[in-house]
């Protein structure tokens, strides 16, 4: 914690999340609600947690803010604003939520200090993780382990939560939504042809080689560098998205279609259930990968685990990579796949 | 050395202030962008400014590495976006001088 920083970061914070809400223009909004999430990155940075900050940054500055434009493009920009509700109902709800907000407010003051040794949360099974981690599963990145390894089965469903998402978006969107492209003018053909976009096209061809080659470098190296699975998947799922915006939706689907999108969505999560089922069928617990040294040749039991949780982090990239794709396509084509941004 | 470094960050931060309130006030939406980039550039400089602080710079540079390479996308997002909508400007575009329209209240 480095005071002089923080003081300025969270005040920066408080003034972003308050003007968020209250720009009544959407675009803007979602332009300060970027800036949000810059600045939240950098306050976990400071705090030090870098793999929460890796995600965030991931997200924040790849994906969310363009969902939103995705989505703004699609409906509307301007907030209806509805004045003419009933009072009552509006009194109430203040002060239904600024009774909610007292309480938190209480009881957030019976939370330990910041870094508390003596805190429940970092007494019981902290102490074991930051003590044994390196000497039980050879990964020198704690939360690799606690996420893939002692918590892998969280993390399974974090990922089938991930699927679920994206298999909600397709059901709204594509099958249930309506087949119209949604109130937007398509560009007629003498203003396509007017811009060609070089400069843009030809930047995303040379940039996007680097993108997918540092997200497979961000899952690889994930036991050693913060990053893994969902920060890499959300970087390729980030390139994708730019090829999309840079030519159009047809390029982006050229190289994955949508069925070899939904395959590759559901693989992903049976390779992390695969292991945990492998490890049940070599005769130890689901998701107990030491027992997997029986057949990763050259490998013992402190080594296997290590070698798993990269094949579990595969699958959480693949499927991380194309729900991303799959949202953004779906929303910004209002589920026609026909034209994107 | 490390004095030298925490003013720098809280120097950087002063300047993320200036750009913020173009974020939050700016009368356009291009205003917006532009705070918003120049905020996603001070946080590249800043995480590897924290980075030094803390003499991990390793753990760091990924993570600016990240911001580095995905932070224009949300700019070329912008830019075929108004592509299709020509208006910069939306209605009620101001903090302050948003006033709801009769048609709105509908």
């Amino acid at each position: 914690m480095i005071w002089q920083i923080d003081i300025m970061i969270l005040t920066l914070i408080v003034i972003c999340g308050v003007f968020a809400i209250s720009v009544k223009d959407l675009l803007g909004a979602a332009v300060v609600f970027g800036a949000y999430s810059f600045l939240m990155c950098l306050l976990w940075t400071e705090m030090g947690a870098v793999d929460v900050a890796f995600t965030e940054a991931a997200v924040g500055a790849g994906v969310s803010t363009v969902l939103f434009f995705a989505a703004v493009h699609r409906s509307s920009r301007q907030v209806k604003a509805r004045v003419s509700g009933r009072l009552l109902y509006k009194w109430l709800g203040l002060v239904a939520s600024g009774l909610m907000g007292g309480v938190l407010f209480y009881a957030s003051t019976d939370f330990p200090d910041w870094a508390d040794p003596a805190s429940p949360a970092s007494s019981h099974l902290s102490p074991h993780f930051i003590t044994q981690t390196l000497t039980e599963t050879s990964v020198p990145n704690i939360v690799t382990s606690v996420l893939a390894d002692y918590r892998g089965f969280d993390t399974m469903f974090e990922t089938a939560v991930v699927l679920t998402a994206g298999l909600a978006v397709l059901i709204i969107l594509r099958l249930g939504g309506c087949r119209t492209a949604g109130p937007v003018r398509e560009k007629s053909a003498a203003i396509q042809t007017a811009y060609k976009d070089s400069i843009i096209r030809f930047v995303t061809r040379m940039v996007v080689p680097f993108m997918q080659l540092f997200a497979l470098y961000v899952i690889a190296h994930g036991h050693h560098s913060p990053g893994g699975g969902f920060q890499g998947g959300v970087i390729l799922g980030a390139s994708f998205i730019l090829l999309a915006i840079s030519y159009d939706l047809k390029m982006a689907l050229n190289r994955i279609n949508e069925k070899a999108a939904l395959l590759l969505a559901n693989t992903g999560v049976l390779i992390y259930a695969g292991i945990g089922f492998l490890c049940m069928l070599l005769g130890a617990n689901f998701l107990d990968y030491s027992i997997l040294h029986r057949i990763l040749p050259a490998t013992d039991e402190i080594a296997a685990r290590s070698h798993a949780m990269l094949g579990v982090e595969i699958g959480v990239a693949l499927t991380v990579m194309v729900i991303v794709m799959v949202i953004y396509n779906n929303i910004v084509s209002n589920g026609t796949y026909e034209k994107g941004l | 050395m490390s004095n030298f470094f925490i003013a720098t960050g809280v120097v950087l931060c002063l300047f993320m202030l200036l750009a913020l309130y173009r974020t939050i006030f700016g009368p356009t939406i291009i205003d917006r962008m532009m705070g918003a980039n120049i905020i996603g550039t001070k946080t590249t400089v800043l995480l590897i400014i924290i980075g030094t602080i803390y003499g991990r710079v390793d753990m760091f540079v990924d993570i600016a590495l990240a911001y580095a390479m995905l932070n224009f996308i949300v700019t070329i997002a912008a830019s075929r976006y108004f592509a299709h909508h020509k208006n910069i400007r939306a209605e009620g575009y101001g903090v302050l001088h948003y006033t709801p329209t009769k048609e709105a209240d509908k």
